[in-house]
């Protein structure tokens, strides 16, 4: 631990004089020592392969109903068996990981933007507008989030694109607060002084000096945001109101399944096991991103 | 980390409150099965899928509610498990010219509030009904002038039109005799204390869980077997199964298709499989392009293999249906020619029409797993013949509205004809009067049709209005504005003690004969 530490003070009174590659490389070097990290990063990579080249990978179509093949429990032609109307769930759900994927990072792209966007404009002017922002986001945050995405699925109709604005828009406050209170942490601080003695306009100090200082929070907020999208996602799909037929989505696989259960267990449980790996293996990345990213949080 | 520990006390909160319900929930349950185990057993516990709107059998028309009312009210005229009718609160009946039935009624008859049951109770209850947004239509064809009170027990009824199928209908749960007095008593509060003739007087209402009834021992006619009714509202389908296994219920209504080989062969259950009087059907939109095209609409009638349907989505329960009405309805051509899978004729059909390289579609449905799993299917199968189709789940209200305006291309759809009778199951359905709201959300119509229909709801000659419908539905199966799809069976699961228990076609049972052994 203490030699991390020299090392690290070292690269500082170097990084005055050599500045590039510092501190991304030291936080992969202490991300890889995470096991439990790589773990994580490994299944998700894994993920975004399946999801890529899924055409490839899946035996059989999103769609390949075959009604004379229903419930066949899991064989070797179908290895995790066949579901209701014949077709084949390894396809499904090698199928779903896409739209899973999709919602995840689209949603959480939203909310980091837009939110992040709000907390730094409520940092950095403070006074009345940060107080308008800011109310504006408690009022958000009274609602529940999943509550508040199935209003908003409600009022804009089911859909893949609908699904990602509302679980996007249920997790602003979030990113909002926590970008505030980075920012207002940096904006009295020399260099930001350094850069509008310059003569930076306030975009340039946002953009080139506040927001890359206060990265850190925010990729760890987002890698746990991405595994609450998909999870919120696959719950508003469950209920009916997420992507429709015959998009194969985790949280519908389950949901339709769950009627089979006591008969064809496998129909619901792979589906129930993708998102909850899923789940787990962005929390442990989540996790040891946050270690990473923030040595002072170890010792 | 903030919000993640909120998230964790907020389900570590929900996971307590849950557990406290279903705490309560067995706790409830003990002493009921704990009674059963002891004695004889006098108290049955019916299980069904939803709770009961209104007991007020003119503010409501769904299922749930009128299993209950049907046993709290009695209608003039009673429909047997055969749909033959029979006396009921009126002894006889006698048709007096083309619009005038006289009714006799039963004398000596007393409401559950001690009133006597006359023909000013008969009254009252059709002006009441005739008002009513909700089963209104049911009573429609009566003329309000034309209810004459001759004596305490003789009322004179008439129709507006000749109209042939008036008896089916006042057999319908809905036209169950209310008492004035407790109407005008109840008011608003009228649901909650129901007053009726039947076999079981109102008890309790939980709401969103049960309903008690217990036995009138007044009753005009053989007394009900058990001391107290209890119908559970048990959502789930799978739970209320599981509930009939376990003995905390006696019946399950509705059994859901995949449970039906699980209760058959459970040794100390009893399947109940009858055919019903409810069909299921995919509706074209023929007011727009390209579904006024017959070809069209019979390319996807071939193209859609409807016994695969009812193997995949029903589990074989019910069967393909040929045209529109269940063969258990009065009038019913049984012997129309099934469209058939047949792809072939589907592309052939299409590409006459001018439409070989298809079209875009949507297939609108409400939230109801048989009709997602359907229009799932279809999607799937019309794609062999170029038709690219969105499934479009909404919400029932909207559902109705929308169909209601025309604003749909596909749609898929239930009806049960309650009456048993062939009117009931046409007339709203495919008269050109009927576009929208009342019933025809196909805006398909047809002169000949129109006229078969009309004369069938007049005609007094039984094998006369046969004839007609006969006809009727041999052009609309031709025209096809419907995907002809399934007919369905009432399935009901009781435990192997429960005895006397018949299903009713139109799905309200009769619990009055039921006993345990």
């Amino acid at each position: 631990m203490s030699k991390i530490k020299t090392s690290n003070n070292q690269e500082e009174v170097k990084a005055v004089s050599k500045k590039k590659r510092s501190p991304w490389v030291e936080v992969w070097r202490r991300l890889r020592q995470n096991k439990s990290a790589m773990f994580g990063l490994a299944i998700i990579g894994l993920l975004v392969f399946c999801a890529i080249f899924a055409d490839l990978i899946a035996p059989y179509g999103i769609d390949d109903q075959d009604l004379r093949a229903r419930f066949i429990t899991p064989s070797r032609d179908y290895l995790f068996g066949t579901d209701n109307f014949g077709r084949d769930i390894l396809s499904r759900i090698i199928y779903g990981s896409r739209v899973s994927l999709q919602v995840g990072f689209i949603a959480v792209g939203i909310s980091a933007l837009t939110g992040g966007a709000l907390g730094a404009i409520a940092g950095f002017y403070g006074g009345r507008l940060d107080n308008v922002i800011m109310r504006f986001v408690d009022i958000l945050l009274a609602i529940p989030g999943i509550l508040l995405a199935i209003s908003i699925v409600s009022a804009l109709g089911p859909g893949l694109q609908n699904v990602m604005i509302a679980v996007g828009i249920g997790s602003i406050p979030s990113y909002a607060r926590i970008v505030r209170a980075s920012v207002l942490s940096l904006r009295d601080q020399e260099f930001v002084e350094a850069a509008k003695a310059v003569g930076a306009n306030d975009f340039r100090i946002i953009s080139k000096h506040i927001i890359p200082n206060s990265m850190a929070p925010i990729i760890v907020q987002a890698t746990l945001g991405v595994a609450g999208a998909i999870l919120s996602a696959a719950g508003l799909s469950f209920i009916g109101l997420g992507i429709q037929p015959p998009t194969p989505e985790w949280g519908s696989m389950l949901s339709s399944g769950r009627q089979y259960l006591r008969d064809y267990w496998h129909i619901a449980t792979f589906p129930g096991l993708a998102i909850m790996i899923t789940i787990f293996a962005l929390n442990l990345l989540g996790d040891g991103l946050r270690d990473a990213l923030d040595p002072r949080l170890k010792s | 980390m903030r919000k993640n520990k909120k998230l964790l006390t907020l389900l570590s909160m929900m996971l307590v409150l849950v557990l406290v319900a279903v705490g309560c929930g067995t706790s409830t349950e003990t002493p009921d099965t704990g009674d059963a185990t002891g004695e004889v057993k006098d108290t049955l516990i019916v299980g069904q899928g939803a709770d009961v709107v209104s007991l007020d059998p003119h503010a409501t028309n769904d299922q749930p509610s009128s299993r209950v009312s049907k046993q709290i009210y009695n209608t003039l005229v009673n429909q047997n498990e055969a749909m033959e009718l029979e006396p009921g609160l009126a002894e006889s009946w006698e048709k007096i010219d083309d619009l005038t039935w006289e009714f006799k009624l039963r004398q000596g008859v007393k409401f559950h509030n001690g009133e006597d049951f006359t023909a000013n109770d008969v009254k009252f209850t059709l002006l009441r009904a005739l008002e009513s947004a909700k089963i209104g239509h049911i009573v429609g064809a009566i003329n309000p002038e034309g209810i004459e009170v001759v004596d305490n027990h003789t009322i004179k009824i008439a129709t507006n039109e000749p109209f042939a199928p008036l008896l089916a209908h006042l057999a319908h749960t809905a036209a169950g005799m209310l008492n004035e007095k407790a109407v005008t008593e109840g008011g608003e509060n009228y649901a909650q204390n129901p007053v009726g003739t039947g076999p079981f007087k109102f008890q309790e209402w939980k709401t969103g869980e049960s309903v008690t009834l217990t036995r009138n021992d007044d009753y005009f006619a053989d007394k009900a077997k058990v001391k107290t009714v209890v119908f559970r509202n048990i959502t789930e389908n799978t739970a209320r199964v599981i509930e009939l296994e376990t003995g905390g219920i006696d019946i399950a209504y509705d059994i859901p298709p995949t449970e039906v080989s699980r209760v058959e062969e459970d040794q100390n259950l009893v399947l109940l499989r009858d055919e019903s009087l409810s069909t299921a059907y995919i509706g074209f939109n023929a007011g727009k392009e390209p579904y006024n095209d017959v070809r069209v609409r019979q390319a996807i009638n071939y193209a859609i293999d409807t016994d695969s349907i009812v193997e995949a989505v029903y589990q074989g329960v019910g069967k393909a249906a040929k045209g529109p009405l269940g063969t258990n309805v009065f009038g019913a051509h049984t012997d129309l020619e099934q469209y058939g899978y047949n792809l072939e004729k589907a592309k052939e059909l299409m590409k006459e029409a001018g439409y070989e390289n298809g079209f875009k579609a949507t297939i609108m449905t409400n939230e109801n797993q048989q009709r997602m799993d359907i229009a799932e299917i279809v999607q799937n199968q019309l794609r062999d013949i170029n038709i690219e189709t969105e499934v479009q789940v909404v919400e029932w209200g909207t559902y109705l509205d929308e169909t209601a305006a025309g604003k749909h291309d596909m749609f898929i759809l239930g009806w049960t004809t309650v009456t048993g009778d062939a009117d009931y199951g046409l007339y709203a359905l495919f008269h050109s009067s009927q576009f929208g709201d009342a019933g025809n959300r196909t805006f398909w119509s047809n002169d000949k049709v129109d006229e078969l229909l009309d004369a069938a709801r007049v005609e007094a000659d039984p094998a006369k209005r046969a004839e007609y419908y006969s006809e009727a539905q041999e052009i609309i199966r031709e025209e096809a504005p419907w995907v002809f799809t399934y007919n369905g069976e009432n399935l009901a699961g009781t435990r192997k003690n429960v005895k006397g228990f018949k299903q009713h076609p139109a799905g309200h049972h009769k619990l009055v004969s039921v006993y345990f052994e």
